[in-house]
């Protein structure tokens, strides 16, 4: 079954088109690369599917509800996502950073909590819960009191897909998470993508490491210069030529010094 | 020695007030980096709520406390939706613009809505106001030191307006919210945080305290005035900066420090610059030293950073 479903989509900013024309489709609890070069409109492309950009055209759909405009609404619908520079609430501890991703799956009120009512702390009690054992599953059950901004660079990251998950996604867009990581956390980010597929969450990711794109991802798509160039198994993707001009330049036809374009 | 916990006593019943509008000042400015100005008539309209419910819509004879609790949700009812409506109208248009474009808002709203209350009630003002709890009532503190009731009103109601509301901030859903929205508002719409509505809280839960106090301070001086609002408004503001804007404590704090000053300065300051007259240069005289040694503030942090 199709959860995402992108259609043309389209991003300009003034003269620049950023992202053109772009489709993509994900099934359930798969996992999709998305590479290309810097600048190649990977997360403008994210941001046009988590409402923190409107597309200039184009149409998402998620299980078959288009998306439109608002943040909240979407990630309500399940479409949860990490950044690139990690945003997590840094005055928080862990565990409060998860709670908040509990938002949109709570619903009491300011007059229930200043009440204390039953609700209210069923929901309170619930959700430390979620946390808790979502804090165990990224691997962070150890520092859950200390505070966000505290932590080092990896378990932030981890954090951030903890605070993610919290949300019940359907869908979960990692935009490069293994970035500033050392081969060790590299490893275990693996291993934690692999989890949460389990979970039969679908998920998208942006990297650029590129061991961990081919050994992870069931399908990848490839983005340069805003337009998708192939999308295809990793078998596939790995040995396209034009993919590894996107890379690194074409050799010139004449024999001139060659060009770096990465 | 008497005579100097009596004045102490006095500055905490004066900061209590101060301390309560404070509350909202430092709540907006913590989630949405806006010196709300209009405030201090967002108080004033908690008393004139409070007054027009009692004489228009309270029968003669209703017992003491039903008529203040009426008279409480009468005030707040009215400063709440004018907070609304001032938020809608007035400063979410602005939202994104240059921080001097809301400011000026703030002080056109202020100005419009001490007009639209002085037109309201054209024929006398201050007007008289209800003395409900009799302010002869003394309550005996020990050594001499007395308080009377409406005073001890007003700072039970700012002590229980504070602790109520950091709690709620700490660890309510809402509250929480509102901590992710002053730390990072786009993030926090990511999280499915409806952001619109946590500002339109803060001004609500402001309103509230800000109608408290105005309900109070009628009860303790016996009259309201349009104009009330603008002198309170600018000392809450001084309280809440001198606790370090954005910092719920602080703005208590810093109430209770500003009316004990003030209140110290008028009985011990040396003597052409005693007395009554010289307490508001008092005020901003502790404002001014807090801005040049400690900008940030006495505890310094914003909502954000640990409410």
């Amino acid at each position: 079954m199709t959860v995402l479903e992108a259609t043309s989509v389209t991003k300009r900013f003034g003269g620049l088109v950023a992202v053109n024309d772009v489709s993509l489709t994900v099934s359930e609890g798969e996992v999709v690369g998305l590479i290309g070069p810097n600048g190649a409109g990977k997360t403008t492309f994210f941001n046009c599917l988590t409402g923190m950009e409107t597309p200039t055209s184009g149409r998402v759909t998620f299980r078959g509800t288009p998306l439109r405009g608002r943040p909240d609404l979407i990630l309500k619908a399940g479409v949860a996502r990490t950044f690139q520079n990690i945003r997590l609430f840094p005055n928080m501890t862990a565990v409060e950073n998860v709670i908040v991703g509990r938002h949109a799956r709570t619903s009491a009120g300011v007059l229930s909590a200043i009440g204390r009512g039953p609700r209210y702390r069923r929901e309170e009690r619930e959700s430390e819960e979620v946390a808790r054992d979502l804090l165990a599953f990224v691997g962070l059950g150890h520092v859950r009191n200390e505070l966000a901004k505290s932590l080092p660079y990896g378990d932030q990251r981890r954090l951030e897909i903890a605070r993610a998950l919290a949300t019940e996604p359907g869908l979960l867009l990692l935009d490069e998470p293994t970035a500033g990581m050392n081969p060790n956390e590299t490893a275990a980010a693996v291993s934690l993508v692999k989890k949460i597929q389990g979970r039969g969450i679908a998920v998208v990711l942006i990297e650029h490491d590129m061991r961990f794109v081919f050994g992870l991802c069931d399908r990848v798509a490839v983005l340069v210069q805003g337009e998708k160039l192939l999308e295809g198994t990793p078998a596939e993707v790995q040995s396209d030529e034009r993919v590894i001009a996107a890379y690194l330049g074409k050799p010139p036809e004449d024999a001139g010094p060659k060009e770096k374009k990465k | 020695m008497q005579l100097f916990m009596q004045q102490l006593v006095n500055g905490v019943v004066l900061g209590a007030t101060y301390g309560l509008v404070a509350l909202g000042y430092t709540m907006v400015y913590g989630i949405v980096q806006l010196i709300n100005f209009a405030h201090g008539e967002i108080f004033m309209l908690g008393g004139f709520g409070a007054l027009f419910t009692y004489t228009v819509l309270l029968p003669s004879g209703t017992p003491v406390v039903l008529a203040l609790i009426l008279m409480l949700l009468g005030g707040m009812a009215v400063s709440v939706t004018a907070a609304v409506i001032m938020e809608r109208f007035a400063y979410r248009p602005l939202r994104g613009a240059p921080r001097l474009a809301p400011l000026i808002t703030a002080l056109g709203v202020s100005i419009f809505l001490q007009e639209l209350v002085r037109n309201f009630y054209p024929a006398k003002s201050p007007r008289p106001f209800p003395q409900l709890i009799p302010p002869d009532y003394l309550i005996n503190l020990g050594g001499g030191v007395t308080i009377n009731a409406p005073k001890l009103v007003t700072v039970i109601a700012a002590v229980v307006g504070m602790v109520a509301l950091s709690t709620f901030v700490r660890s309510s859903r809402t509250g929480r919210a509102m901590q992710a929205t002053a730390q990072d508002p786009d993030t926090a719409r990511l999280m499915g945080i409806d952001t619109d509505r946590i500002i339109v809280t803060a001004f609500v839960l402001g309103a509230s305290l800000a109608a408290v106090s105005g309900l109070s301070n009628g009860l303790q001086f016996g009259t309201v005035d349009p104009r009330m609002g603008a002198l309170t408004g600018v000392k809450a503001f001084t309280a809440a900066v001198l606790g370090g804007i954005g910092n719920i404590s602080g703005a208590v704090l810093g109430g209770f420090l500003l009316g004990i000053v003030e209140v110290m300065a008028t009985q011990y300051a040396p003597s052409p610059l005693s007395g009554g007259a010289w307490a508001n240069a008092w005020g901003f005289v502790v404002l001014i030293l807090v801005l040049v040694f400690r900008p940030n503030g006495l505890l310094g942090e914003r909502v954000a950073a640990r409410a």
